[in-house]
């Protein structure tokens, strides 16, 4: 699965370690979610679209 | 939103069994119940020395332990870790079984638990590592 969580934390100027703090999960899920290597629960799935400000369908390309 | 750990607020049970550990070494001690168990005088001291392990160890991770999230991921590949650990108890009875059978097997039961227990941990501890290291 491709997410484009990279490009709006870009955007965002937020760093793995922030945005990871921000929802809650270690920094290493957030780089295997960038990687498309990890699928994640609905729940982080909508927790880390919420704190990109993004909708969960626009985060993650299914 | 915060999926946090429960580190660090499960301490007071620890030093709880520490102290019901030493205490009961001091019973069996009084009672001189057990000797010579796993290189100690008695089974007595054995847990007393257990006792003060353990709560050296609780009050060092209080200085020293980092606060780690425990997060949707880790629990999976803890729930991984633990199913190969299974598996190796599993077949790891199934080789003492086969050997045991081949060859009497000549060693103390509670010298026997503890490795099997240093094994255990010691099995999920490295798959943990090496699947954390993983996406899965």
């Amino acid at each position: 699965m491709k997410t484009r969580i990279k490009e709006f934390r870009a955007k965002l100027k937020l760093t793995q370690e922030e945005l990871a703090n921000k929802v809650g999960v270690r920094r290493e899920t957030i780089i295997f979610l960038e990687q498309g290597k990890y699928n994640p629960s609905l729940q982080l799935a909508h927790d880390v679209a919420k704190v990109l400000g993004k909708k969960i369908k626009d985060v993650f390309v299914f | 939103m915060k999926r946090q750990t429960k580190n660090g607020k499960g301490r007071a049970w620890k030093y709880w069994l520490a102290l019901v550990v030493i205490v009961l070494g001091i019973v069996l001690g009084h009672y001189n119940v057990g000797r010579e168990f796993l290189g100690f005088a008695s089974a007595g001291n054995w847990l007393i020395y257990v006792g003060v392990v353990i709560f050296a160890v609780v009050t060092l991770q209080m200085f020293f332990k980092k606060e780690r999230i425990t997060d949707e991921r880790t629990e999976r590949v803890g729930y991984f870790a633990s199913r190969v650990t299974f598996l190796f108890v599993i077949l790891f009875a199934f080789v003492v079984m086969v050997a045991d059978g081949i060859k009497e097997i000549i060693i103390p039961y509670s010298l026997f638990m503890s490795y099997l227990i240093c094994g255990i941990v010691l099995v999920y501890f490295v798959t943990f590592r090496i699947m954390n290291r993983r996406a899965v």
